[in-house]
C-alpha cells in the first residue's frame, strides 16, 4: 500500500514535469514570435536566415527565461517562512542526477546552436558568381562608395582631353576609372561584394537592414558580401567609434527595384563625369556634391545639404575668405581658400583645431586631390557669398599655384 | 548608549573604537583596508553614476544638445564605463574579499598586510590622474581605446588613461596575490578546500585570473603609451604596426575581467542564498569547480569581442569556445534555483537583492549566448543591445550582488543593521528602474541605434526617452542605499554578533570584530552550508551565548528568540 502510493506521487511528479516542459516550449515559442518586430525590414536575402536563427534562440531564450523566472517566483511564494517560523530549510546538498540534467542540457543547446549558427555563417559567406564589386571608404566622419567604370563604356563624343588625367588614361589604355557616390546604389538581387578601407580611424559599416556589419580597419582592406532582395532606401550606418562626428556618420543604400533603373542612374553619374562642365565653378559644385572628398563629414554647407560640426561652417566662405581671413593672414581670399586645403594647418581658423586632413596635389599620397579638383572647388567655395557673386579673381590661381609648395 | 552594552560581552568582543579618521590613513589592518576599499570604490561610483546621468539626459533627444560636440560626449562614457569597472565594480569586490576572506577563514589577517594597504592606496592617485584627464584633453576613445583614435586623434587625457589604468593593474595584481596566498596557507584546522565558503572559492577563482590576465592590459597600455609619447607605432598601420593588434590583447585581459567582475558576485549570492533561504548551498563542488571552469575558459573566448574586425575564418573558433563557456554559468543558475526549492526563505533585502540578481543576470546570460553567435553577432555587434548586455551582467549582476552583499555584511562590519524598510524600497527602485533602463536597449539595437553616439536616428527617440526616465529612477535609488548607510552608522540600533545566524566563519566573533579578528582559534563548523540540522541550531545557540546581542535590540525574525529552543 505504501510503495502503491509512493508509485502514484511519482507518477504525479512525471506529469508535472512534462507538463512544466511543455508550458515552457510553448511560452518559448510564442516569445520568438515577437522577432520581426525587434528587426529592420528584411532587405537581404541574409536577413532572412539571420532572423530565422534569432528566433530560434529567442523561442530557447524565452523557455530558459520562463523557466527561471518561473521557478523564482514559484519558490518565492511557495517556500518563503511564515511569520514566526523561525526553522530552518531542509538539510539537502545535492542531487547528482538532476545536476547532471542541469550540465548535459544546455550543452546540447549551446551544441545544437552552435551547429546552426555555422551553418548560416557558411551560407551567408558564399561567393556569388555574378557578383557586383563596389568600394566603400569610410572618412571620419562620412562615407563615399565607388564603382569602376570600364574605358569601354564611355561614350565615343566626349572630348577626351577635357576629363581628368586618371580618366584619360584609362582611356588610352582600355583600363577602367572609378566614379564616387555618397550613396550605395544596386538593385533588387544584385548579390554585391563591398571591399572597404578607411582614410584614418577604425570605422565599421553597417546596414541593418542587411544585417550586415564589417570593420573597417586602418592599414588593411576587408570585405563583406550581401544580396538585396527589397526595393528602397536603407540607412548605413557608421557602429565602430571613430570620434566626435562618429553619430553623424551615417549615408544611405538606395536598391532599385530593377536593373534599368539602377542603369539609367549608373550612367548619369558618368556622364556628369565624363562630360564635365566648362565653368569651374559648376565643376566644383559637382566634385563636391560627388563625395568624393570627405568634406561633409566635418563641414556645414546648405547648398550642398552637408551638416557636419566638426569644422567650421563653409556658408558665406567666400566673404569671409575676402574679409577676415584675407585680414588675417594676409593673402587674396583665392589663395586662402586653395591654401586651406593644401596646408590646412597653417592658419587655424580661431576655435579649431588642426583636424582637417592636408590634401596632396600627387597622385599616390594620401588624401590625393589633383590641382583642377582643387582649382574647381576653390571656384565653387569663392562663390558661397551673401549676393552669390564670387569673391574672388580666378586668373591669379594658376600663377599663384605655380608660386606656391 | 554604547555604556550600557553588556559588560561581560564587551570584555570578550573589544569593539575596536575605530574613529573616522583611522579610515583615512594608512592601516595594514584588512577590515580597515576593506572598508577604504569600498568607501572609495562608493565614491567613484557616484562620480561614474553622475557620468551616467549626463548621458541619458544628453540622449533625451536625438540632437546634441546638454553637450556642446561630439568629443565631450564621447569623453562621458569613455570615463564613465573606466570608473564602473576599475574604480567601482572592481575595487569594491577588493574590498569585499579583503573584509571576507580572512575572516571566514578564521586568520587574523591576510598574508601580506603591508603589501594590501599598498595595493590600496595605489588607487586613489590612480582615480585623480584619470579624472585630470580633464584638463588636457580628456580620454575620448571609450574604456576599448582601440587605437588609431586612441593614439592619432586623442588629447594627453588619454596617456593619463593608461596610467591611470597600469596603477589600477598593479594594484589588482598585488592584492590577488595576497588572496592566492592567504586562501592557500592560512586556512583554519579542519578547512579543506571542499569545506571553504564559495565566497572565498569566488574570490580564488578570480585572483587566479587577474594574476594570469592583467599582465597582458599592462603590456598592451604600455604599447599605448610608447605609441603616443615616444614615437613608436606599433598600433600605426601606416608605419608597419598592426590596428588590431590593440584588440587582440586587449580582449585578452578585458574578457576575462568580466569574470573578474563577475565571479566575486557569484560568490556572494551563493552566501546569501543559502543563508537566508535557511537551506545548505545546492551541488556545492558543482558550483566551486563551475567557478574554476569559467576562469579557465575565459581565456580561449576573447575574440568575440571581435566577430565583425577578426579574419573571417577565425571566428567560428571563438563562437565555439563562448557557447561552451554558457554551460558553467547554467550550472551556477540552476544550482542557485535548487538552492532555495525547499527553503525557508526570509525576505531580507539582503536576499531581494540575491534573487533580483538571478532574475536579472539569467538575462545577461542569454543575450550573452546570442552574441556568441557569429551570424547574430553581425548584426548586433556595437549596437545597443551590447550596451543591455553588458549592463545586465555588470549592473543586474555584479552590483546588484554588491548591494546584497552591503545589506548582508554591514552588519559585520559595524554591528549595526540597515534599516530593512528603506532597504526594501532601494530595492524597489533599482529593480524597476534597471530593468526599464536596460531592457529597452536591446530592442533599440536590435532595430538598428549603434552604441556611443550622441546624435540618433530620431526613429529611436521614444524608446530614448523611456530609457532615460527609467534611468534617473535607477539613480534616485541609490540615495536611498547613501542615506540608509549614513542614517544606520549616526543612529542605528546595534544588533547581535550574528543577526543572520550564519554559519560561516566570520560570524563567529563579534560584530565588528576585534583587532585580530578572534580570540583564541576559531573552530569552524564542519560544514559552513549545514542548514538544517540539529548540530547547526546548537552551533548557533552556543555562539549566541558567547557572544550575546546587546540588551535592547528587539528580536528580528532570523533570530531565534533567547530561550525556549
Ligand atoms: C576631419 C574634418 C575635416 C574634413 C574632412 C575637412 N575639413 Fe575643412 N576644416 C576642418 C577644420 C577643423 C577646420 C578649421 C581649422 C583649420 O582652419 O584648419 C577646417 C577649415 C576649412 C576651411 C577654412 C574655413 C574658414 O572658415 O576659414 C575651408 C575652406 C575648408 N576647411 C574646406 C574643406 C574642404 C573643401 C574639405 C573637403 C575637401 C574639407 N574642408 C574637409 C575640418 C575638416
Ligand atoms: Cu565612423
Ligand atoms: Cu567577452
Amino acid at each position: 500500500m505504501n510503495s502503491g502510493k509512493s508509485q502514484s506521487t511519482n507518477n504525479m511528479t512525471v506529469l508535472w514535469i512534462i507538463g512544466a516542459f511543455l508550458a515552457l516550449i510553448i511560452g518559448g515559442v510564442i516569445i520568438a514570435q515577437a522577432t520581426p518586430l525587434l528587426f529592420p525590414p528584411q532587405g537581404s536575402a541574409e536577413s532572412l536566415q539571420v532572423d530565422d536563427l534569432f528566433k530560434f534562440m529567442l523561442a530557447i531564450g524565452g523557455a530558459i527565461f520562463l523557466l527561471v523566472q518561473g521557478a523564482i517566483v514559484y519558490s518565492v511564494i511557495r517556500f518563503r517562512a511564515k511569520p514566526g517560523d523561525l526553522s530552518d530549510g531542509a538539510n539537502i546538498h545535492g542531487n547528482a542526477t538532476l545536476e547532471l540534467v542541469w550540465t548535459a542540457i544546455p550543452a546540447v543547446i549551446v551544441l545544437v546552436l552552435t551547429v546552426y549558427s555555422y551553418q548560416v555563417w557558411v551560407s551567408t559567406r558564399e561567393i556569388k558568381p555574378n557578383e557586383q564589386t563596389v568600394y566603400g571608404r569610410g572618412a571620419r566622419f562620412v562615407w563615399s562608395f565607388s564603382y569602376d567604370v570600364p574605358a569601354s563604356s564611355v561614350p565615343s563624343d566626349v572630348e577626351v582631353d577635357k576629363l581628368p588625367p586618371n580618366i584619360q588614361d584609362a582611356i588610352t589604355n582600355d583600363s577602367s576609372f572609378p566614379i564616387t557616390s555618397r550613396e550605395l546604389h544596386t538593385f533588387v538581387g544584385q548579390p554585391i561584394k563591398m571591399v572597404l578601407d578607411t582614410s584614418d580611424t577604425l570605422h565599421a559599416f553597417w546596414i541593418p537592414a542587411m544585417r550586415m556589419k564589417q570593420d573597417l580597419i586602418s592599414g588593411r582592406t576587408t570585405e563583406i558580401r550581401f544580396t538585396p532582395i527589397q526595393a528602397g532606401e536603407f540607412p548605413v550606418v557608421c557602429a565602430e567609434l571613430c570620434g566626435g562626428g562618429h553619430g553623424d556618420m551615417r549615408a544611405s543604400i538606395i536598391v532599385h527595384a530593377d536593373e534599368t533603373e539602377y542603369l539609367s542612374w549608373f550612367s548619369d553619374q558618368v556622364n556628369l563625369v565624363v562630360y564635365p562642365p566648362d565653368d569651374p565653378v559648376l565643376r566644383g559644385e559637382q566634385v563636391l556634391a560627388s563625395g568624393q572628398y570627405p568634406c561633409s563629414g566635418c563641414h556645414t554647407l546648405t547648398a550642398l545639404s552637408w551638416a557636419g560640426i566638426t569644422g567650421p561652417n563653409l556658408n558665406g566662405i567666400g566673404d569671409r575668405a575676402a574679409t577676415v581671413r584675407s585680414a588675417a593672414t594676409g593673402e587674396t581670399p583665392e589663395e586662402y581658400i586653395h591654401r586651406s586645403l593644401y596646408h590646412p594647418a597653417e592658419y587655424l581658423v580661431p576655435g579649431f583645431g588642426a583636424l582637417m586632413p592636408q590634401f596632396q596635389p600627387d597622385a599616390g599620397q594620401p588624401n590625393f586631390m589633383p590641382v583642377d579638383d582643387n582649382k574647381a572647388i576653390v571656384a565653387y567655395l569663392c562663390t558661397q557669398t551673401a549676393t552669390g557673386e564670387s569673391a574672388c579673381d580666378l586668373s591669379n590661381l594658376d600663377a599663384i599655384i605655380a608660386a606656391g609648395d | 548608549m554604547a555604556s550600557i552594552t553588556a559588560p561581560l560581552g564587551q570584555a570578550q568582543t573589544t569593539a575596536p573604537g575605530l574613529k573616522v579618521s583611522d579610515f583615512f590613513r594608512w592601516s595594514v589592518d584588512h577590515k580597515i583596508i576593506g572598508i577604504q576599499y569600498m568607501a572609495t570604490a562608493i565614491f567613484f561610483f557616484i562620480v561614474g553614476g553622475a557620468l551616467a546621468m549626463l548621458i541619458r539626459w544628453e540622449l533625451l533627444t536625438p540632437t546634441l544638445d546638454l553637450m556642446q560636440n561630439g568629443e565631450q560626449y564621447n569623453t562621458l562614457f569613455s570615463i564613465h564605463a573606466t570608473v564602473m569597472i576599475f574604480l567601482w565594480i572592481i575595487p569594491m569586490f577588493a574590498g569585499f574579499g579583503n573584509y571576507l576572506v580572512p575572516l571566514m577563514l578564521g586568520a587574523k589577517d591576510m598574508a601580506f598586510p603591508w603589501l594590501n594597504a599598498f595595493a590600496f592606496w595605489l588607487i586613489p592617485p590612480a582615480g585623480i590622474l584619470l579624472l585630470l584627464g580633464w584638463f588636457v584633453g580628456p580620454a575620448q576613445a571609450g574604456w576599448t581605446s582601440y587605437p588609431p583614435l586612441s593614439t592619432l586623434y586623442s588629447g594627453d587625457g588619454q596617456t593619463l588613461w593608461a596610467m591611470a589604468l597600469h596603477l589600477l593593474g598593479i594594484s589588482s595584481i598585488l592584492g590577488a596575490i595576497n588572496f592566492i596566498v592567504t586562501i592557500k596557507n592560512m586556512r583554519p584546522q579542519g578547512m579543506g578546500y571542499w569545506q571553504m565558503p564559495l565566497f572565498v572559492w569566488a574570490i580564488l577563482a578570480t585572483s587566479i585570473i587577474v594574476v594570469l590576465a592583467t599582465p597582458f592590459l599592462a603590456g598592451a597600455l604600455t604599447l599605448l603609451i610608447l605609441d603616443r609619447v615616444a614615437g613608436t607605432s606599433f598600433f600605426d598601420p601606416a608605419n608597419g604596426g598592426d590596428a588590431l593588434l590593440w584588440q587582440n590583447v586587449f580582449w585578452f585581459y578585458s574578457h576575462p575581467a568580466v569574470y573578474i567582475m563577475v565571479l566575486p558576485g557569484m560568490g556572494v549570492i551563493s552566501e546569501l542564498l543559502s543563508v537566508h533561504s535557511r537551506k545548505p548551498i545546492f551541488g556545492y563542488r558543482a558550483i566551486a569547480l563551475s567557478s574554476m571552469a569559467i576562469a579557465l575558459v575565459g581565456f580561449t573566448v576573447w575574440a568575440h569581442h571581435m566577430f565583425t574586425s577578426l579574419t573571417p575564418e577565425l571566428r567560428i573558433p571563438f563562437m565555439v569556445t563562448s557557447m561552451i563557456i554558457a554551460v558553467p554559468t547554467g550550472i551556477k543558475i540552476f544550482s542557485w534555483l535548487g538552492t532555495l526549492w525547499g527553503g525557508k526563505i526570509r525576505f531580507t533585502s539582503a536576499m531581494l537583492f540575491a534573487l533580483g540578481f538571478l532574475s536579472m543576470f539569467v538575462i545577461g546570460g542569454i543575450s550573452g549566448v546570442m552574441l556568441g553567435s557569429v551570424p547574430v553577432d553581425i548584426h548586433l555587434h556595437d549596437t545597443y543591445f551590447v550596451v543591455s548586455h553588458l549592463h545586465f551582467v555588470l549592473y543586474g549582476g555584479s552590483v546588484f550582488a554588491i548591494f546584497g552583499g552591503i545589506y548582508h555584511w554591514f552588519p559585520k562590519m559595524f554591528g549595526k543593521k540597515l534599516d530593512e524598510r528603506l532597504g526594501k524600497l532601494h530595492f524597489a527602485l533599482t529593480y524597476v528602474g534597471f530593468f526599464f533602463t536596460f531592457f529597452p536597449q536591446h530592442i533599440a539595437g536590435m532595430l538598428g541605434m549603434p552604441r556611443r553616439v550622441a546624435v540618433y536616428d530620431p526613429q529611436f527617440q521614444q524608446i530614448n526617452v523611456i530609457i532615460s526616465i527609467a534611468s534617473f529612477v535607477l539613480g534616485i535609488a541609490t540615495f536611498v542605499l547613501l542615506y540608509n548607510i549614513v542614517v544606520t552608522l549616526i543612529a542605528g540600533k546595534r544588533v547581535g554578533a550574528n543577526p543572520w545566524r550564519a554559519l560561516t566563519l566570520e560570524w563567529a566573533t563579534s560584530s565588528p570584530p576585534p583587532a585580530y579578528n578572534f580570540i583564541g582559534d576559531p573552530v569552524p563548523f564542519e560544514d559552513p552550508y549545514g542548514y538544517g540540522t540539529e548540530e547547526s541550531v546548537a552551533y548557533l545557540d552556543a555562539l549566541e551565548k558567547r557572544f550575546p546581542p546587546p540588551v535592547d535590540t528587539s528580536a528580528t525574525l532570523t533570530r531565534a528568540p533567547q530561550s525556549g529552543d
